[in-house]
């Protein structure tokens, strides 16, 4: 897996942290750390959120001082690195959030920080000529003077490693780059890193995609609590291996066992569905059934759900949902059918951050409850504390939700619909940004909720999640639904194809699956 | 980010400590009782039980402004036009106490109908039509301020109705009924925002509106509603600003829209919403009338006392107003 | 990766297209102001002459620069209540200086030196300390008024005629003046300072990780604003003759609305100059053909706010089948 001509263990690393320690009001998030990025491969990062990934990757570019340790570029050693030392020594970052100006366009969002300058101007013709050039390689056609905020997630993010590449780094840092891309972008990401590998860029590569890591990279440094527990070749170790190191035990079976639905007549039925840029969309899901939403990112899954739940606006022909037979229209509406609804965006979709845990718990109570009643403090204690220890999460619940860590977080997004016993529970890719072992709870959550004969429809841009947590699984292309794959015949091969177009049986987008 | 959970159980007593010290509400009150014996041991009337009842008397009108502006404000939005409620209230109850209106009731509801409908308009703007609330409040005191010339001219209009001379001038027990009303309404708002739901969600509103449209709550019969109580509290305090007056005119509430702001930030509460609360409004409308007072005391010129009070607002601010970051 | 050079042949350029979609989602506003030039012209035949052009590009001049101070600071991410404040204390300075000792030059250059720190100062106290915008310029507009008053307790002191006939006579030299300034805002604008005030605005983090000097370029844009504000400020006395402490309170309001109706968000980084531009030139048109109608100036407060809501609301209502 090593790029053939340099070994690169022989050559000096372009940049290592050394026995780093870093803590947060006295928590220790980083314990003695040590990393070493060389140039020609690709160095994988792993571990469970909040395991200290971020901290590192702060520190590596610049944006944290560690508490001791050291850093050393090129042979010299620091106590730490500023951002225009980082710049200065080539580091360049992909962050997880993106950072580009939505009214800025491509090519300026590129140049941003770096611009070409021509008596003290920014010089556009040469920013146009190189731009063109980065975009080239990460596959990026649009015109270059297109604002950003037109662009999908996805080709955002593909703007951003171009806007890192523009930098012409001698490090880069990757930190979850692949979370939305579809799988042709991803390929084109792949096929780029092998070649930046090649001309001997140091790349550190954070991924929750196991066998991402296992296909491109050479070198694992695996954190748990702030400790590296592996610093290996990935050579001659597998994925299991992998997650046990993460997670310090066997990962066993990652997805619950699957049990088939009893039969009952169907809880949400729609035919003749449009939302958003969705349309003709027939879906029938039944109690205790998980229904997935396939298909490449941005091609309308995430409008079925939210225009199912009255979040924008719908229409449908025939509709029967939980005893109604009219479309939610409102999200008060759609929670009063039984329907609940968990974003993909937890920060700002799905949480209140500067409110505490216990609020963010209670809120669809409060939105139930009549506006002047009394609010009870003790039962509301109570009614968070049994949330909270069903979900695992300890401490102060009169901590703000942006003191947990992104799992839990998710966890909390997801936990609040509990009480109040949603029939159709809608889930816009829970697992996003997740941990393995967070990802193990969600989904058993997920089996005990169907079990108990509610019905749950699945988005996910996870494949493996599809296949293994679904009972049938619906594939949208541009807006339509181009394929139904029942229980027995799916597959991520299956699944891929079809979000690909490359289906075999193109199924009518008609009847209902 | 995810490497924040500090707080554990042995630092949870010097914590709460810290929170209690940390209250906005405690610290302006501490304020406001320092400034008072400050300015009592040096100026001999200022500490007369006279002239401290007066001042609450005029920190009633701006706190029942306020009151309203709190929950606006907690529920991530502003109102611009609170000013010309007031003046609007204050120039049509007399237009509307009829003269078969004996006790001045009737007036008294009419006029508070016409400010609450005004609010809901505004509130309206903000969630249906989705005009950012610094502009549908902006527009409509600029519409508010033509229409009031329009109707009432340059003149000004005086009221003969019982309700609102004895809201202006009358006493129960010693105490001035403007701040009996202002008891009244400062508990119906605290209760509001602590012990009701719908509290609870007007401050999830201002921390994400997002996310709590998304957790069901009814966000645009929520948005309409804080800004009817704060066309209705501005309404109340236009009232009893003309009862204290006895007449009312273009401009008598103009005052009232930046000091039922600066009342509010100074109370703590975020302008960026979904944090404070009105404990520390109370306080801060009572310090803004004590340092005007004592600016009229020292007899300074406008232009002096304008540069007082905005370096007081900036200094307070400076002092404890700092707003941590958020994205 | 390999090095850039040389360019690569052939490559589409990059500053026009850019500068061309920045109209986008403007030309309705652009409609609406020829609508009302059009009305205008219709109803004063005399716009058409040189003179009619000077005096209403001069109604225009103020709130055109008055709508661009505001449009800065509103596109760093934040508000300013103080703008109306800025615009007395110009016209304050120039009324007590130009008549003086200091003379024309003299005076010119303390009311923009006073813009520029008054500015300057503000956007520290805003960027540096992390304070609210709007509470921060709410009580700068109390210190500034202030000190207007102190200045100039009462209208008076004078602009010398020579200086008032130059810039508000009957030639349009407002408007080459406003020329000469947009000019120099595009040429800003092409400065890596100027173009990162979009990314500062909008995503202050994301701009600082990707290297840019956030602090100083929003300090830069709350300078150059009041820097703006106060030539607004002097433009108006020339105008009148005289200084007047209370004479910029109209402009607080009006700057936001121009912004506004020029399609400048309130969350930073979004919105265009031009679109500010247009946006106080209709303002100003608006408030010119309710006067030949006859509309009694009350009635354009009533036109006014419901006109600003119009135009905000009803875009707002179109785009509203999209997420929120």
């Amino acid at each position: 897996m090593t790029s053939d001509d340099v070994d690169p263990v022989a050559v000096a690393p372009l940049i290592a942290a050394q026995d780093i320690t870093r803590g947060f009001f006295g928590n220790p998030v980083l314990r003695g750390v040590s990393i070493a990025l060389r140039p020609g491969r690709i160095h994988a990062l792993l571990g469970e959120n909040g395991a200290g990934k971020s901290t590192l990757i702060n520190i590596l570019s610049g944006g944290l001082r560690p508490d001791s340790g050291r850093i050393v570029v090129n042979g010299a050693p620091r106590g730490h690195l500023t951002p225009s030392d980082a710049r200065k020594a080539g580091i360049a970052v992909v962050q997880q959030e993106l950072s580009l100006t939505t009214t800025l366009s491509i090519g300026e969002n590129i140049g941003l920080g770096a611009f070409p300058r021509r008596f003290g101007l920014i010089d556009y013709r040469t920013l146009a000529g190189r731009a063109r050039e980065v975009c080239g390689l990460v596959g990026l056609d649009e015109p270059l003077s297109l604002p950003v905020g037109a662009l999908s997630l996805g080709r955002r993010q593909m703007v951003e490693i171009a806007k890192a590449l523009f930098r012409n780094p001698r490090i880069l840092i990757l930190d979850e780059p692949t979370s939305s891309l579809s799988a042709r972008e991803t390929g084109i990401l792949t096929d780029l890193l092998g070649r930046l590998r090649a001309q001997g860029v140091a790349i550190l590569y954070i991924s929750h995609r196991l066998n991402e890591i296992m296909a491109l990279c050479d070198h694992v440094t695996v954190l748990k609590d702030g400790v590296v527990t592996a610093d290996r070749p990935l050579a001659g170790i597998d994925a299991a291996g992998l997650v046990r190191l993460m997670v310090g035990r066997d990962p066993g079976d990652l997805f619950p066992t699957w049990t088939a639905p009893p039969a009952a007549p169907p809880v949400l039925s729609v035919t003749g569905f449009a939302a958003g840029m969705t349309r003709d969309i027939a879906l029938t899901v039944q109690p205790g059934e998980v229904l997935g939403l396939g298909g490449l990112v941005g091609h309308g899954q995430e409008d079925v759900l939210l225009g199912l739940y009255g979040a924008i606006p719908a229409t449908a022909t025939a509709v029967r949902v939980n005893g109604a037979t009219s479309l939610p229209g409102r999200v008060t509406r759609a929670n009063r059918l039984g329907i609940a609804y968990v974003p993909a965006d937890r920060r700002r979709e799905g949480l209140h951050l500067i409110h505490s845990i216990a609020t963010n718990l209670m809120l669809p109570a409060f939105a139930r409850q009549h506006g002047l009643s009394l609010r009870r403090r003790r039962q509301e204690q109570g009614a968070t504390a049994v949330l909270a220890a069903r979900l695992g999460i300890k401490g102060d619940l009169m901590r703000p939700a942006q003191a947990l860590s992104g799992g839990n977080q998710q966890k909390v997004a997801l936990a609040k619909w509990l009480p109040h016993d949603p029939r159709i529970l809608l889930l816009n890719d829970p697992t996003r940004g997740v941990d393995v072992e967070t990802k193990r709870e969600i989904y058993r959550m997920l089996r005990q909720l169907a079990d108990a004969g509610q019905a749950v429809i699945l988005l996910s841009s996870d494949t493996p999640e599809l296949v293994n947590l679904c009972d049938r699984v619906a594939i949208l292309r541009e807006g339509r639904i181009v394929a139904r794959i029942e229980r027995r015949d799916l597959s991520e091969a299956a699944i891929v194809a079809a979000a690909m177009g490359a289906a075999t049986a193109p199924a009518g987008t008609g009847g209902a699956p | 980010m995810n490497a924040m959970n500090a707080g554990k159980t042995s630092a949870a007593v010097p914590g709460r400590l810290r929170t209690v010290l940390q209250n906005r509400a405690l610290q302006m009150l501490v304020i406001v009782i320092l400034v008072w014996i400050v300015a009592g041991l040096s100026s001999r009337g200022f500490a007369s039980f006279g002239h401290l009842r007066y001042l609450l008397e005029l920190a009633a009108v701006i706190g029942l402004v306020a009151a309203g502006q709190t929950l606006v404000v907690i529920a991530g939005g502003i109102d611009l036009s609170v000013g010309a409620i007031v003046t609007v209230s204050a120039i049509s109850l007399p237009l509307l106490s009829g003269a078969g209106d004996a006790t001045g009731l009737v007036g008294l509801l009419a006029t508070l109908a016409v400010a609450t409908a005004i609010g809901l308009v505004n509130g309206v703007g903000v969630s249906a039509l989705r005009v950012h609330p610094m502009i549908m409040t902006l527009a409509m005191a600029t519409f508010l301020q033509g229409a009031l010339i329009l109707v009432a001219g340059g003149t000004a209009v005086s009221a003969h109705n019982p309700v609102v001379e004895w809201l202006g001038s009358g006493r129960l027990g010693g105490i001035p009924a403007g701040i009996l009303l202002w008891l009244v309404v400062s508990g119906a708002t605290l209760a509001l925002l602590h012990a009701t739901p719908l509290g609870a969600r007007i401050f999830a509103l201002g921390a994400n509106p997002l996310a709590t449209l998304l957790s069901g709550v009814s966000v645009p019969g929520t948005t309409m509603l804080i800004y009817a109580v704060s066309g209705f509290t501005a309404g109340l305090a236009g009232i009893v600003v003309l009862g204290m007056n006895g007449q009312g005119y273009v401009g008598i509430g103009d005052p009232y829209l930046l000091a039922s702001i600066a009342a509010v930030v100074l109370g703590g509460t975020s302008v960026l919403g979904g944090r404070g609360s009105y404990a520390g409004t109370i306080p801060g409308a009572i310090l803004l009338v004590t340092v005007t007072a004592l600016i009229t005391v020292v007899n300074a010129s406008p232009g002096w006392r304008n540069i007082l009070f905005g370096g007081l607002i900036l200094g307070l601010l400076l002092l404890s107003g700092r707003e941590r970051a958020r994205r | 990766m390999t090095a850039a050079e040389p360019l690569p042949r052939g490559v589409p350029p990059l500053y026009g297209p850019v500068q061309a979609r920045r109209n986008r989602g403007l030309y309705g506003l652009y409609a609406v102001v020829l609508a009302f030039l059009v009305i205008d012209a219709v109803l004063f035949p005399g716009l058409l002459s040189r003179d009619g052009f000077a005096r209403l590009t001069q109604n225009w001049f103020p709130l055109a620069l008055a709508g661009m101070a505001q449009a800065l600071v509103m596109l760093a991410g934040g508000i300013s209540l103080s703008l109306g404040a800025m615009v007395s204390l110009g016209a304050v300075i120039a009324a007590v200086t130009m008549s003086g000792p200091a003379g024309v030059g003299g005076g010119l250059a303390l009311v923009l030196a006073a813009g520029l720190a008054i500015g300057a100062a503000t956007g520290l106290i805003v960027v540096r300390l992390r304070l609210p915008a709007i509470v921060v310029t709410l009580a700068a507009s109390f210190l500034i008024g202030g000190t207007a008053l102190l200045i100039l307790p009462r209208p008076g002191g004078a602009i010398p005629d020579g200086f008032s006939d130059l810039l508000a006579g009957d030639q349009p030299i407002a408007f080459g003046i406003l020329v000469v300034i947009v000019g120099l805002w595009k040429l800003y604008l092409a400065t890596p300072l100027g173009l990162s005030l979009y990314a500062a605005g909008e995503n202050p983090v994301a701009a600082h990780n990707a290297g840019i000097a956030v602090d100083r370029v929003r300090i830069a844009a709350y300078a150059l604003s009041g820097l703006l504000s106060t030539a607004a400020g002097l433009f108006v006395a020339a105008q009148t003759g005289s200084g007047d402490p209370v004479i910029g309170d109209s402009f607080t309001l009006n700057s936001i609305a121009a912004a506004v109706l020029g399609g400048v968000g309130f969350l930073g980084g979004s919105g265009t100059m031009r679109g500010a531009l247009a946006g106080s030139l209709l303002l100003s048109l608006m408030i010119n053909v309710m006067f030949f109608l006859g509309l009694p100036p009350v009635a354009q407060y009533v036109a006014q706010g419901l006109i600003i809501i119009a135009a905000v609301a009803l875009p707002q209502l179109r785009i509203r089948g999209r997420r929120s």
